[in-house]
């Protein structure tokens, strides 16, 4: 028996981390054909340090706290040539919060089964000074305990099985299950406006709690499959379950709500058939079927008073998805697509009154089910012209239908629709210059909206002539994704091979959105604009030396009304800088060196102006910035151990006040470092074998 | 140099097969493309025939994997002519799949021969294959690692078309995609859906739910966009504002909600502490510093503040 061993690529996951860390920069590939393919199993250790706590830095790594920490990883893979099984064992972060763990056994071509155990933490960015007890647990006490800084966590355990098995004539079998233990606290907390007669008024008091979460996902994918010379298909079962370990939060002696709910407990099962056909070599057709029941059965926690006498919501939605496409090539230069998809998520959770109402109420005091059916279709031909162009026109429809309600607080609207027309040229056959430019119209409308109604019980609310009254206060927004919209959007995107040593990458985005009022009203989403610019260079010195270079701008802008009483505007915008330079060695034969290097400098704005009556506050803009800095060398000790050094700079600074103006009613403030700046040492030896 | 000599008849079977559109299904063995053999390629192609001996390509043990067919003609096609005329770029019918000159058709056909079920059904028609995205553009196949297919890297190979997503996912608030625990394909099928924007589970919600199943709910208290679609509010590739929303409370929350009350203020900065229609409404938690059940509740008490999500 030949027993060979395949190698895996000796890159450890630090630096791989930091690879993808500083992904912006499009890292040039030193030897990288030659460095992936050259075989060795590979195990890294080492250790690395930072000099200082990182909240942000090691918000999904762990390495948030200053002091060293272990560096392991290893990667090993061995074939079987005679019999084509492999095993595969991967490792990383082994020593950090946030490792990974694979172990594969496969016969290439026949079967196969894998573990896999994968842990996410997240470290809340922020340290809260509290009093409150019971942090994480169903029964939270506020000031129970002396005020003290304590800093939250989630984390998820996830355990995934997975087993494949090829079957004779095409077929094959593939199952998936995986369970996903997730607990901690994040951040929450409870408020009401105070009742009139406990002063000063008018006031609130908002408490803050931790949301404790004791919470298991399970999923399970069993999927047949089968491929054959013009059809495939793919069919199976989908099931999901979602447990809530606490289902209650009891916050005893609370002045606002002695207890809060959390999500219940729920559970769906698709079963789902796709295919797809060749009917030519040039025409193919693809389809998809599914049937989805999901439910909500969670018993209520016992709380009064209660105005139905139900032991659970009995929550049940099932959903329908139909699709169907085909692509054809009729003639040599043209091409026409074709797609059509109906999704109908019928909410059939059953109706029952859990508020009591007064009259002229803006609700009726039941629950709400939410249906919607989903229509979308899409059209396009695209027809080749000289010089490897080609052009393109398509036709996209979107139409959705929700259910309604007599009595409502926010504007609603049952049915939408949106047609959307592009026309492309692009090139993309060409050693030289490729990339296309595009331009979208669409023009979202639908039915008319509906006029809410106060609730006035059987008797139709009425001042003498007019037999419907409404709040003053309503019927005038329309609300964002129900809102008549017509957008223009402009997309070019080039890739220029402009010597053999440098290529460029340009993308442009814009898009413009304007927004209908309801009748009668200005106030609303009024218009929205997004802008997203990049420059990207390479450049390859020699096959020893390589460089990369971008550069980026977003800016996204939304500006709105509304009013108390008299109208006021806010103009939002979001934008962000960004750019990147990285470079790639190899000095010497023995040694490589690498550097990274982005920048990134972001700005809200939320611009608030009265359009009459009195001044509106002013909001000041927030900045924030990050800086990174990446520098590695590799030096070939001997020819299959290499000595690794790391250095990252990493800079995090914002001037975001969302915390630094507030203390909660119990005195919790909530409180970070408006400047980060961290930097890691990591040393480690790879060894292959 | 030495070679294998084959029939015309087979050359020209290799070169029909590779040239057309879709072609022999996956699951059978690939078209017996004959060529001169792997180590004759490698006395020119050292690197490549050697990266290709490291990949899952090249198991014998498998029936249907390229080295029991062709090897390396099994995607470059029938290599005689090639080798006999001295090598060079094309020369003899020579294809190479990552070529700028060939229709992403030509240079997918090959990957398509073997590669189209399961999770690429989908792929005639979709948003990649009608943009000319072509296998050859995102996978190394030459590898015994395809950076395309490790959570590490994975994101680099996005970004050289996805730009936008590069700046979202540098902001503040975003998924742990940078730490490798998520990655695009988490959510997104490249391959080709049935549904939107390339989803894996053809919409945006039941794509969300996979790992955020405590939002789906029903709720006794259901709140429509909650139910609706996820991205309504939320913009999952990274945002200034915290909890990855679109927007800062209120103004957020104003752009549907009807200015009854409080609901139509402006924020108010200059306030300490929590006031109603002040300073709660925009700073901490905003609106949700007392809706904090903003994505439902499954709470039944007939009191104040159940409807509002405040419990």
């Amino acid at each position: 028996m030949n027993r060979h061993t395949r190698y895996g690529y000796s890159l450890t996951a630090i630096a791989a981390a930091l690879l993808a860390a500083y992904g912006p920069v499009q890292a040039a590939e030193v030897d990288a054909v030659t460095e992936l393919a050259k075989p060795s199993s590979t195990v890294n250790f080492g250790l690395g340090y930072i000099d200082t706590d990182a909240p942000r830095f090691g918000q999904y790594s762990g390495i948030n706290k200053s002091g060293g920490y272990g560096l392991l990883d290893a990667d090993i893979v061995k074939r079987d040539d005679a019999t084509g099984t492999w095993i595969i064992f991967t490792g990383r972060n082994l020593g950090l919060d946030n490792r990974e763990l694979r172990f594969e056994h496969a016969r290439q071509g026949d079967w196969g089964y894998f573990i896999e155990y994968n842990q996410i933490p997240r470290f809340n960015p922020y340290t809260v000074n509290t009093g409150l007890a019971g942090i994480g647990t169903a029964t939270q006490t506020i000031n129970g305990t002396a005020l003290r800084n304590v800093e939250l966590k989630t984390e998820r355990e996830a355990v995934t099985l997975g087993f494949s098995k090829n079957l004779p004539a095409g077929w094959d079998f593939q199952v998936r299950f995986k369970n996903e233990e997730k607990d901690g606290a994040r951040q929450w907390g409870q408020g009401r406006t105070n009742p009139v007669t406990i002063p000063p008024s008018p006031t609130a008091t908002v408490n803050f709690l931790t949301d404790p979460i004791n919470q298991t996902t399970r999923q399970l994918d069993a999927i047949l499959g089968y491929a054959g010379e013009k059809l495939q298909l793919s069919g199976g079962y989908y099931g999901t379950l979602f447990e809530n370990h606490n289902t209650v939060l009891n916050v005893p002696h609370s002045t606002v709500f002695t207890q809060m709910a959390l999500p219940p407990g729920n559970q769906s099962h698709q079963l789902h058939l796709a295919g797809g056909y060749s009917f030519t070599p040039t025409t193919r057709g693809t389809f998809k079927l599914a049937y989805a029941r999901a439910t909500q059965n969670e018993s209520f926690f016992v709380v009064e008073p209660r105005l139905n006498t139900r032991s659970d919501l009995g929550g049940a939605v099932d959903t329908t998805q139909l699709q169907m496409g085909i692509v054809a090539r009729p003639m040599a230069k043209l091409s026409l697509r074709g797609n059509l998809r109906y999704e109908d998520k019928d909410d059939q959770t059953p109706l029952a009154q859990y508020t009591a109402v007064t009259a002229r109420s803006t609700l009726d005091g039941f629950n709400e089910p939410r249906s919607i059916r989903t229509l979308t279709g899409k059209l396009e031909a695209s027809y080749a012209l000289p010089m490897s162009f080609r052009l393109t026109g398509g036709v996209d429809y979107d139409e959705k239908k929700r259910n309604t309600f007599r009595v409502a607080s926010v504007s609603q609207r049952e049915r939408t629709e949106e047609t959307a027309y592009r026309v492309e040229m692009r090139r993309s056959m060409s050693d030289t210059v490729t990339g296309a430019l595009a331009y979208i119209h669409s023009e979202r409308d639908g039915s008319p909206f509906l006029t809410t109604v106060l609730n006035c019980g059987a008797v139709v609310c009425s001042t003498g002539t007019d037999p419907v009254i409404t709040s003053t206060a309503s019927n005038l927004i329309a609300p964002i994704h129900l809102a008549d919209r017509k957008r223009d959007k402009v997309r070019l995107s080039a890739d220029w091979q402009a010597t053999e040593q440098l290529s460029l990458q340009f993308r442009v985005d814009e898009s413009r959105d304007n927004y209908g009022q309801r009748v009668g009203s200005t106030l609303g989403p009024q218009t929205g604009e997004a802008r997203a610019y990049a420059v990207d260079a390479a450049y390859a010195f020699s096959d020893e030396w390589q460089a990369t270079a971008w550069i980026s701008r977003d800016d996204t802008r939304f500006e709105q009304l509304t009013r108390p009483a008299d109208p006021w505007q806010a103009k939002l915008r979001n934008v962000g800088d960004s750019f990147g330079l990285g470079v790639r060695g190899k000095p010497l034969s023995r040694l490589e060196i690498g550097a990274d290097l982005s920048h990134a400098n972001m700005r809200d704005e939320n611009r608030q102006q009265a359009l009459s009556g009195t001044a509106t506050d002013v909001v000041p803009d927030i900045s924030t910035k990050l800086t990174k800095l990446n520098l590695f060398t590799k030096y070939a000790v001997k020819k299959n151990v290499d000595l690794r050094l790391n250095y990252i700079y990493d800079r995090f600074s914002t001037d975001d006040w969302t915390w630094t103006r507030w203390t909660y009613s119990d005195g919790t403030q909530v409180l970070q470092s408006p400047t980060q700046t961290v930097h890691f040492v990591g040393v480690s030896m790879n060894y292959r074998f | 140099m030495k070679g294998k000599r084959y029939g015309g008849l087979f050359s020209m079977l290799s070169a029909l097969i590779l040239s057309a559109g879709l072609m022999a299904g996956p699951g059978t063995a690939p078209a017996q493309a004959a060529g001169p053999g792997s180590e004759t390629c490698k006395n020119c192609h050292a690197s490549q025939v050697e990266s290709y001996e490291a990949s899952k390509h090249s198991t014998k043990g498998d029936p249907r994997s390229p080295a029991n067919a062709g090897a390396c003609s099994t995607c470059h096609g029938e290599g005689t002519a090639h080798v006999e005329a001295g090598g060079g770029k094309g020369v003899g019918g020579i294809i190479n799949p990552a070529s700028k000159s060939l229709s992403s058709d030509a240079k997918n056909s090959a990957c398509l021969t073997c590669h189209q079920g399961g999770k690429r059904i989908h792929w005639a028609g979709s948003t990649h294959a009608a943009s000319d995205v072509s296998c050859a553009s995102c996978h190394q196949v030459h590898t015994g690692k395809d950076k395309v297919r490790d959570k590490l890297t994975q994101a680099e190979t996005c970004y050289a078309c996805h730009k936008e997503k590069r700046a979202q996912f540098n902001r503040p608030s975003r998924h742990p995609l940078q730490e490798g625990k998520v990655t695009c394909s988490d959510c997104h099928n490249p391959h080709g859906t049935a549904g939107r924007a390339l989803l894996v589970r053809d919409n945006v919600n039941d794509t969300c739910y996979a790992c955020h199943m405590e939002k789906r709910g029903p709720f006794v208290r259901n709140h429509q966009p909650v139910q609706e679609d996820c991205s309504i509010c939320h913009n999952p590739h990274g945002t200034t504002t915290p909890n990855l929303l679109k927007a800062r409370s209120p103004f957020l929350c104003q752009q549907c909600h009807e200015p009854a009350g409080h609901l139509g203020a402006p924020g108010v900065f200059a306030l300490a502490g929590p006031t109603p229609r002040g300073n709660a409404t925009l700073v901490a938690r905003g609106c949700l510093n007392c809706h904090t059940n903003i994505h439902g509740t499954n709470n039944p008490v007939d009191g104040a503040g159940q409807r509002v999500f405040r419990r």
